[in-house]
């Protein structure tokens, strides 16, 4: 859409609808931040945009006294092999779907798409007691395997996009060349489906990363707990401390955001083939 | 060779997502404690128990207020920002990024950014108000009169990047010749939206409204975690909550998987009165 009117009018216009997202997009994570290096008796005083006394109190005491490094490594763990499963079982997956021709491929394709729309919630009981029943309950394995089932439908259809786009020649040409498939297929394919990969691989680790409910029924004990659920004790535990708060708020934020940072064209890219569910 | 590679998804998402959901309905008909494995067969008990629950009925109400509420709005200003970001202006890539944000981050963080900001004795939405004289005491906006609104205001914040994402993606694939002939025909802004953009984004917007719709009115997190399990939380128990509190705070399992049934039920029964009523044959998303 166009807006009409004058130049001067448009443009303004124009730039003040941009400082406005930029305020609601941003601001509460200024704040954040801005609250998270306020000394206590500032937070609780008549509110500055940025502290006069910038201090890293919060951060040293989150550290300290809490078991937030215990959170985070967790977090860390599950989060990275949960990409690293979930990248290698969708790409032999994607591979099959769109390099050999067997019965029922449409029908499992098909089905697949179908799980995408599930919400978590609304399997979450039996699979909790399915987990109890395997003997996986308070376990990080139990975490990894739902975070990679529920990630695979995407990634199948993503790489399965990607896998698709590269054409078969240049695979039978490597073949023809004396190379066995796995070669063809590591030298010739996955660079080409490399942008592919990076954008499921971020799309996985933002599911881990975030999750709460899976984390939340599955995991019991404190020092298996990732970070989601571990602040949430924090906040719940006493009288809010609300800049210890802010400082976890910072410290879960910054992955994600340096991460996507780097990587914002692929995810763009994935984005346009179906999207981010949540 | 073929079922061999696919094996593994196949095995992942039937064993952890299809056989669940079989084994849910089954334990629907159950009466089943969540930890033990005692269990004691009632039929459709269960649901009848629901037709009459008051608390049942609420949450279906909540439910649809916080879905209706929070995609009406999400809707409105996912497509304004998608149609300002799809101006040329200096600095629209980075913006574009920034407004993404609030999307990629955790639940957790989203909830205690809304809750500090609109905490009533220091949070910074109640000191602009007192300052600037529009109330006079502070608001209580997560005490029960205000938790519906602050719970949507924070869905909307965390949930539109989705819609301004995707509406974009659309938008930028429309063919500029459309917008140069309307605008020869002497065509307004608003009549260009509603003449060119409007039908040519007719699809996207199908699907962002089916999707949107799903997952709000199955959101759990954003819930749960704004309003807690004790206290301020019955003002804004949707459905998922419920069936949550119902298995793991009265552990009473079958009764939970009743309630997952009933949810996917009235989202089975929704899909497709709404692909009735929306969906063209002429189209094709």
């Amino acid at each position: 859409m166009r807006l009409s009117g004058g130049t001067v009018s448009r443009t303004t216009t124009l730039y003040a609808g941009a400082a406005g997202l930029l305020l609601i997009g941003a601001f509460p994570f200024f704040w954040m931040l801005s609250t998270s290096l306020k000394p206590a008796g500032e937070i609780f005083a008549t509110p500055t945009l940025v502290p006069r006394h910038a201090t890293l109190a919060n951060f040293v005491q989150l550290f300290r006294e809490t078991n937030f490094a215990v959170y985070f490594r967790n977090s860390v763990l599950v989060s990275f092999t949960t990409v690293a499963l979930t990248l290698v079982v969708s790409a032999l997956g994607a591979y099959s779907l769109t390099r050999f021709r067997f019965r029922g491929r449409e029908t499992v394709a098909g089905l697949i798409l179908m799980t995408y729309m599930f919400a978590p919630i609304m399997i979450i009981i039996p699979f909790y007691i399915l987990v109890r029943q395997l003997g996986l309950v308070n376990t990080h394995l139990a975490l990894v395997l739902s975070y990679t089932t529920f990630c695979l439908p995407f990634c199948l259809w993503l790489l399965r996009a990607f896998f698709l786009s590269v054409p078969l020649e240049l695979e039978e040409a490597a073949l023809v060349d004396g190379a066995g498939r796995p070669r063809a297929v590591w030298h010739v394919v996955l660079p080409l489906v490399l942008p592919g990969l990076i954008a499921a691989g971020i799309f996985t680790f933002i599911l881990a990363w975030n999750d709460f409910l899976f984390a939340l029924v599955l995991i019991t004990s404190d020092e298996l707990k990732t970070l989601p659920v571990g602040v949430n004790d924090l906040f719940n535990a006493t009288i809010v401390d609300w800049g210890m708060i802010m400082a976890a708020g910072v410290m879960i934020t910054v992955p994600t955001i340096a991460f996507f940072a780097g990587v914002q064209r692929y995810l763009i890219q994935g984005w346009g083939a179906g999207g981010v569910k949540g | 060779m073929g079922w061999l590679l696919l094996a593994p998804s196949v095995l992942l998402i039937a064993g952890l997502v299809l056989y669940p959901i079989l084994y849910n309905v089954w334990l629907s008909l159950f009466d089943k404690h969540a930890f033990l494995p005692a269990q004691a067969f009632v039929g459709l008990r269960h649901y009848q128990y629901f037709a009459t629950d008051e608390e049942f009925w609420s949450s279906v109400r909540y439910g649809l207020v916080y879905a209706g509420a929070t995609m009406v709005l999400q809707l409105g200003l996912g497509i304004m920002a998608a149609l300002l970001l799809n101006e040329a202006f200096r600095g629209r890539n980075l913006l574009r990024g920034i407004v993404l944000f609030p999307y990629m981050i955790p639940t957790i963080v989203a909830v205690i950014l809304w809750k500090w900001l609109l905490n009533d004795s220091y949070g910074l939405v109640n000191h602009l108000l007192m300052a600037s004289g529009l109330v006079r005491t502070p608001v209580a906006w997560l005490g029960k009169d205000y938790i519906m609104w602050s719970l949507i205001l924070t869905s909307v914040w965390q949930f539109s990047p989705f819609v301004v994402v995707t509406y974009l993606a659309r938008l930028q694939t429309i063919p500029p010749e459309l917008y140069e002939a309307a605008k020869v025909d002497g065509a307004g802004a608003w009549r260009r939206f509603v003449h060119v953009t409007l039908p040519q984004t007719r699809n996207v917007l199908f699907v962002i409204v089916l999707l949107r719709g799903i997952w709000m009115f199955t959101k759990f997190d954003t819930v749960w975690l704004m309003a807690g399990e004790g206290g301020v939380s019955r003002y804004v128990r949707t459905l998922p909550v419920y069936a949550y509190a119902r298995t793991f705070t009265y552990l009473q399992a079958g009764m939970g998987a009743a309630l997952a049934v009933i949810m996917f039920a009235l989202l089975l029964g929704a899909t497709a009165l709404y692909f009735r009523l929306f969906r063209d044959e002429e189209v094709v998303a």
